[in-house]
């Protein structure tokens, strides 16, 4: 059995061959920076700068905004997801049957009898409460000074 | 608190919307108001004009409305000061309006004056306004070869312009491959080839190696249009085929008329920039008189002080900085290399060799200039 033992000139020739991967692995990102430099053009350049300045500024105005993050709150509840998620659906449902039903033909005894409805009756009190609490909104809106 | 800025350039919109700004929650509150003044709707990105020269740039890409640049809580008009009361603290306008104010910012900037050289509007091409930068653009088209003469006229905005317009004149006709028929001469005013020492060390070898005559303590007196000389004061002339040249330069008309300084630059308290004898006028960018360069990053370190004092004065009564006269220039050194010089008061700049991403900033600044008048980067 013999003792392994490090000489000093091992220690250099692991040295010189770490020195030689990390001088490696610099010239190969020396080569990709170079190779992109190369391939960009002053065009190229002012396109992207171009496109940076106006997203910063477009961040700056979106993230300034106090309505736009107030809406965002508001959209962060599940009560308003689901709520828009159902005036969607409603949306959807409406064109539908919009496109299958024959045209109105109009006069009064139409109105009366879709005044009949349930479903008539449940959108004009559902539109009745909406214009009632969106007064109250726009009131307390002016009477802060519009802001 | 009413806040007046005159003049809707680089310096007074990025004033403006950094106050704004800061000031957000006092405006809103209508504790404070902001007002701009503007002789113009427009706002032109002035450093583009040596790109549309050379046709690097068209000319619609200087241009955005002012409005669009500025923080929707400023009030804009377009109506240019026709004069100045500073003892009743109000201005009055073209259109016969008065603003009268608690603090005031002038910024009415610089306006170029060939005509005060004889022969120079005639006898010379420039770059210093739209008209002037394309009319110079096709003629260096047409240009086959001959003497080309630099001259410079003082004050002048823009210091390094007419190095910048050296080298790439030297690039354009090497591009076109006719720089071997081309002798450019460049003339300068004082005794060395730029005012910032650094500069002119560093520009001198570079237009030996390029190939650049050069003339130092050349003033010029005059153009002879018709035998295409130009004279200088010194008693010295050039003989040219193309004439290029930097125009003299003074303030605003308003400035000189209502006798608030020397050729329309105010005087200035270097590091507060109050104007001197008025603490609640404060002057930035090219209207001041000031021993820094007239250029657009004086006049943005100039606004983020001022802004910033403005608004600590209203916040907690007293002002917070001292502008330490801070410029940072680009310098094109060609049509794809550029250094840049950096200095203050105290220190000089200390120039490095041009490189292509130094001109890649450059080119990326030309763009990200929008950004920076709203007052964010």
């Amino acid at each position: 059995m013999t003792a392994q033992t490090e000489s000093p000139q091992t220690g250099a020739t692991v040295d010189r061959d770490e020195l030689a991967l990390e001088l490696e692995q610099l010239s190969e990102l020396a080569t990709l920076v170079l190779s992109a430099r190369d391939a960009l053009s002053d065009d190229i350049v002012s396109r992207v700068a171009s496109a940076l300045s106006e997203g910063i500024t477009l961040l700056d105005r979106l993230t300034r905004n106090e309505g736009l993050m107030r809406l965002l709150q508001v959209l962060d509840k599940p009560e308003t997801q689901h709520l828009l998620h159902g005036l969607s659906k409603a949306l959807a449902q409406m064109s539908r049957e919009i496109a299958i039903s024959p045209p109105a033909k109009g006069g009064l005894g139409g109105v009366v009898k879709l005044a009949m409805e349930p479903g008539t009756q449940e959108g004009l009190r559902s539109l009745s409460l909406l214009g009632k609490y969106w007064s109250d909104s726009m009131r307390e809106l002016h009477r802060k000074g519009g802001n | 608190m009413r806040i007046l800025v005159v003049g809707g350039g680089c310096g007074g919109t990025i004033l403006a919307n950094n106050l704004a700004r800061r000031l957000a929650s006092e405006i809103r509150s209508r504790k404070v108001r902001l007002t701009m003044l503007s002789a113009s709707d427009k706002h032109m990105y002035q450093p583009g004009l040596l790109y549309v020269a050379f046709g690097q740039m068209m000319p619609d890409e200087l241009y955005r409305d002012q409005e669009s640049l500025l923080e929707p809580s400023i009030e804009f008009h377009v109506d240019p000061v026709e004069a100045f009361h500073l003892d009743q603290n109000k201005v009055t306008t073209k259109s016969g309006k008065t603003h009268e104010y608690d603090v005031l910012v002038i910024a009415t900037g610089s306006r170029i004056v060939p005509e005060e050289v004889p022969g120079l509007v005639e006898g010379s091409e420039t770059f210093y306004s739209e008209a002037a930068a394309v009319k110079m653009f096709k003629r260096l088209r047409e240009f086959e070869g001959g003497n080309v003469a630099i001259v410079v006229g003082v004050p002048h905005k823009c210091p390094i312009a007419p190095v910048e317009v050296t080298f790439s004149l030297h690039d354009y006709f090497k591009i076109r491959g006719i720089r071997d028929k081309v002798h450019i001469k460049y003339h300068y005013p004082i005794g060395r080839i730029h005012t910032i020492e650094n500069v002119a060390k560093w520009a001198k070898p570079e237009f030996d190696r390029i190939g650049v005559e050069y003339e130092t303590l050349f003033n010029v007196k005059e153009v002879d249009v018709e035998n295409q000389v130009v004279k200088s004061e010194e008693g010295t002339e050039t003989a040219y085929d193309l004439l290029i040249s930097i125009p003299p330069h003074r303030g605003m008309p308003v400035i000189e008329r209502d006798q608030m300084g020397d050729g329309g630059w105010i005087p200035t308290d270097r590091y507060k920039l109050t104007m001197e004898g008025h603490d609640n006028v404060y002057v930035l960018g090219d209207t001041t008189n000031l021993p820094v360069s007239k250029t657009g990053s004086a006049a943005h370190f100039e606004a983020e002080v001022v802004a910033e004092n403005i608004a600590s004065i209203i916040k907690i009564g007293t002002p917070v900085r001292d502008y330490d006269g801070k410029v940072y220039c680009f310098i094109e050194a060609g049509h794809d290399r550029a250094t840049y010089a950096m200095f203050n008061y105290e220190n000089p700049p200390d120039l490095k060799a041009p490189n292509k991403s130094m001109h890649w900033f450059k080119m990326s600044y030309n763009k990200m200039y929008w950004t920076s008048v709203r007052g964010l980067l």
